[in-house]
């Protein structure tokens, strides 16, 4: 009998909130965090995105890590949402406790590269920020600021690197290598990748509308979010609290373009189907779908028609919620993950903001207002990264696994 | 309108990286998507920079693309048409 | 439950793409060396080469050589370890980005700097449809991606998976990496990197694409019995003891130890250390004076010790005493990575 996978704690950081609490309060006050930009210092201020509302030097200071110490925009989202997830589940990390920690990151510590990159070709003055460029180095701030991890990993395949995460997480857990694991990911906005973003043609110029027939492209944005993985033997140990499972998960690689999805989101379905078979659920047993849904011409259509080849006539209510927190990149895999954990608890279904028009080849249209008292007892959370990288997970409620 | 064409082969195989192709290799009318030269959605937005960095026009939607660089004549025709450098 | 090595390609410093066991070395001597290159033509398209980097090319490469070596045409996993990712792409986009003050910049430099652009080309190149990920962290980006292999594999989530360890080194981050002393100032000859007692190493780069089975036959190299990947060992020889015994093992079964020094006067000391208390008497050998150090090198070294057990040889030039190999039954890696991340690998001949 393979082992369980439990969650036991959520952290999460983003332009609706920085803490669970103020992240599901703006979901039901349907208050979106994408606005003109503030901390990113870009030639583009006219992009719309979503930051998180809190400076570096406020998150410093939230953090107790002084000026002296070389930090990055994504360690310090990255801390700061590590640090409720564990207080969340009330764990300290400890190596007696087999505990990992798996983070999604691509810009890692782009943010301090771009500014400095001339002074790295030309003198000494931050020799202290190439250390911390690479993706590894930002994934070791966060779990040395906490100590006690055992395994320490990153993940970077770009929009689904967090979902990726978890999903290696789990395997870690089912495997019996680890007891506990803090998987998610975080991404802070870089001039690189809005720029990169750019000159794809494919950033709205007003708040993005996901599965909308006009839609004109994405809102980026920037957060940090992470769950605590956590095996049946180590809850009771501690006699921990359980907030959910992850009962299936499925990765699959479209293998079409580096950055288009195939007309028939063939790799998208595999990764949905693969979560579906793993859980023992057939379609008609999930209640929600978080989408993907950046509200790009391309992501929309392709991963419209495969929720239709795998649910069928079944389809469930689904939504995205990037025109909420914007996409966060590679952190969106576990800021949406958390989302729909809290869909689930709480009996909600997030609204897909600005849809009007359902798009033509698509049979279905996404819910587009609040719902609340709403029985979910299972939830998918669907994240695809640029090269095709598929990934979907579902969690449930832990009486109706069956 | 010749000196243009001839400016516009050169300038389309550095920044696609044509490696092997020569300017006398391109057909002044045939596809340079699909079949012809066989460019694809990303060489579309490499030359949307192009004719901004070179020529000065701002495409603002990538969907025409298709349309102004169906060939090379039909790329060129535009950017003498619009020309704002 | 062990894993079996079916094929492997890899493109380095030294001449060692299409050859089979160990080619003559080449020796360097100055810090910073760049790959011995295969012509690409045969393994990809024009249209699809002009668009790539190094690093692409190279695994893509790598990837079709382990293909033919494994006769495995279809992998059902493709795993990535890298530290920098497509790092040539990435410096020129940002490169631009800030020359031209944030204007005219070209989508093709953004879109194939992300780290998972190896994994994802190799994929649409075979189209590849399976379980797809990148490892992006440091040293021990490499051991990460097999980490992830063996678990599918141990859940019967794939019966053969590519996994690969792919790393450029531009120009520009060879000196970004000199200013933080990585490299060594000056190198006599690489065959004697271990020797200068200085610190710093030998800047290589290379790819390595091994293809794993849950089936051995007669082209297997050597079976990967257990792999642990650690973050921060209180004691690194009590970590090596309770590994080999959680493996049925102690070290007086090990034949050989491949060690993952570099030539660092400081960051070999833990391994001279270990070697010393814990396999005195048995063969020690290395490989990163062959391959250059960089941040997935750690799949040349599994390139090395799976030959070494195929062929039942240890190159002199790269054994580190002159104890007898004897049967080459077990081997076990050792690597560090700024004696943070500390792998070890238990390899055995079939």
């Amino acid at each position: 009998m393979p082992k369980q996978v439990l969650v036991t704690g959520l952290g999460i950081v983003s332009g609706i909130g920085i803490s669970v609490q103020e992240t599901l309060a703006s979901l039901l006050a349907v208050k979106s965090g994408v606005g003109v930009l503030k901390y990113l210092q870009t030639n583009h201020k006219d992009i719309p995105c979503s930051e998180v509302q809190l400076s570096d030097l406020q998150m410093r200071t939230m953090l107790s890590i002084p000026d002296s110490v070389p930090m990055n925009r994504t360690s310090l989202l990255g801390i700061l949402a590590a640090k409720n997830a564990l207080a969340n589940a009330n764990i300290i990390p400890d190596r007696a406790l087999r505990i990992g920690f798996i983070s999604g990151t691509t810009v890692g510590g782009m943010e301090k590269s771009e500014q400095y990159y001339k002074d790295f070709l030309e003198n000494d003055k931050y020799n202290e920020y190439i250390k911390i460029h690479d993706c590894g180095a930002c994934t070791e701030i966060i779990a040395d600021y906490f100590g006690g991890f055992s395994y320490v990993s990153t993940i970077s395949t770009a929009c689904s690197s967090a979902a990726n995460a978890i999903v290696l997480g789990s395997n870690l857990i089912k495997q019996g290598i680890l007891d506990c694991v803090v998987a998610g990911g975080t991404e802070c906005l870089t001039k690189f990748h809005l720029n990169g973003f750019k000159t794809l043609m494919i950033l709205d110029k007003v708040q993005c509308r996901p599965f909308d027939a006009n839609r004109a492209g994405l809102n980026l944005g920037e957060g940090a979010a992470y769950i605590v993985l956590e095996s049946e033997e180590s809850i009771k140990s501690r006699n921990a609290k359980v907030l959910c499972k992850v009962s299936g998960y499925g990765n699959a690689c479209d293998a079409y373009h580096q950055t288009a999805s195939s007309p028939d989101g063939k790799g998208a379905a595999l990764a949905m189907q693969y979560a579906l078979d793993m859980s023992g659920l057939i379609p008609s047993d999930i209640d929600y779908i978080n989408a993907h849904g950046t509200g790009t011409t391309n992501n929309d259509e392709s991963e419209g028609v495969a929720i239709m080849n795998v649910f069928g006539i079944t389809i469930p209510p689904v939504s995205s919620t990037k025109a909420f927190t914007g996409h966060t990149t590679s952190a969106s895999g576990s800021v949406e993950a958390i989302i729909s954990i809290l869909a689930m608890q709480e009996g909600f279904l997030p609204p897909n903001l600005n849809f009007k028009n359902q798009i033509e080849k698509l049979s279905f249209a996404p819910v587009s207002e609040l719902r609340q008292n709403v029985k979910i007892n299972h939830v998918m959370s669907n994240s695809f990264g640029f090269g095709g990288n598929n990934t979907a997970i579902i969690f449930s409620k832990l009486q109706e696994i069956k | 309108m010749e000196a243009l064409i001839s400016e516009l082969k050169e300038e389309i195989i550095k920044v696609l990286n044509l490696e092997g192709v020569k300017p006398e290799d391109i057909d002044n009318d045939a596809p340079l998507f699909g079949d012809g030269l066989g460019l694809d959605s990303i060489d579309a937005l490499e030359l949307i920079v192009l004719l901004e960095k070179n020529y000065g026009i701002k495409l603002e939607d990538p969907g025409k693309g298709r349309e102004i660089f169906g060939s090379i004549n039909t790329f060129a025709k535009y950017i003498s048409e619009n020309q704002k450098k | 439950m062990s894993i079996y090595i079916q094929g492997i390609g890899n493109i380095s410093i030294q001449n060692t793409f299409n050859q089979t066991g160990f080619p003559e070395p080449v020796w360097y001597n100055e810090p910073y060396v760049r790959c011995i290159d295969p012509d690409f033509k045969p393994f990809i398209s024009p249209n699809e080469s002009r668009r790539m980097s190094k690093v692409i090319k190279r695994a893509i490469a790598s990837a079709k050589a382990s293909i033919t070596d494994s006769g495995i045409e279809m992998p059902d996993a493709i795993i990535s370890g890298t530290g920098l990712g497509c790092i040539a792409d990435t410096e020129k986009f940002l490169s631009a980005m800030i020359d031209n003050d944030e204007k005219f910049l070209q989508p093709t430099f953004f879109i194939q700097s992300t780290h998972n652009t190896i994994s994802s080309q190799i994929a649409i190149n075979l189209k590849c449809h399976g379980h797809n990920n990148t490892f992006v962290h440091g040293g021990i980006s490499f051991e990460c991606a097999l980490t992830e292999a063996l678990l599918l594999f141990a859940g019967n989530k794939v019966k053969t998976a590519l996994v690969g360890g792919y790393d450029e080194m531009t120009p520009s981050y060879f000196r970004l990496l000199d200013r933080i002393s990585f490299w060594k100032k000056e190198i006599a000859s690489s065959a004697e990197l271990n020797l200068s007692n200085t610190i710093g190493t030998l800047a290589g780069e290379g790819s390595v694409s091994v293809m794993l089975s849950d089936k051995k036959n007669e082209k297997t190299y050597a079976a990967i019995d257990a792999l642990e990947v650690l973050y921060k060992p209180e004691n690194f020889e009590t970590a090596i003891k309770d590994f080999l015994i959680r493996n049925g093992k102690t070290t007086r079964d090990i034949d050989l130890i491949v060690l993952g020094m570099n030539g660092d006067v400081k960051g070999d000391e833990i391994y001279k250390t270990t070697a010393a208390n814990l396999f005195e008497n048995k063969a020690q050998a290395w490989y990163k004076h062959l391959s250059g150090e960089y941040f997935s090198s750690s799949g040349f070294g599994l390139w090395f010790a799976a030959n070494c057990i195929k062929y039942r040889m240890l190159p002199k030039y790269t054994a580190l005493n002159s104890k007898s190999v004897g049967e080459f039954q077990n081997v076990l890696l050792l690597n560090h990575y700024q004696n943070k991340n500390y792998s070890l690998i238990l390899l055995s001949a079939c």
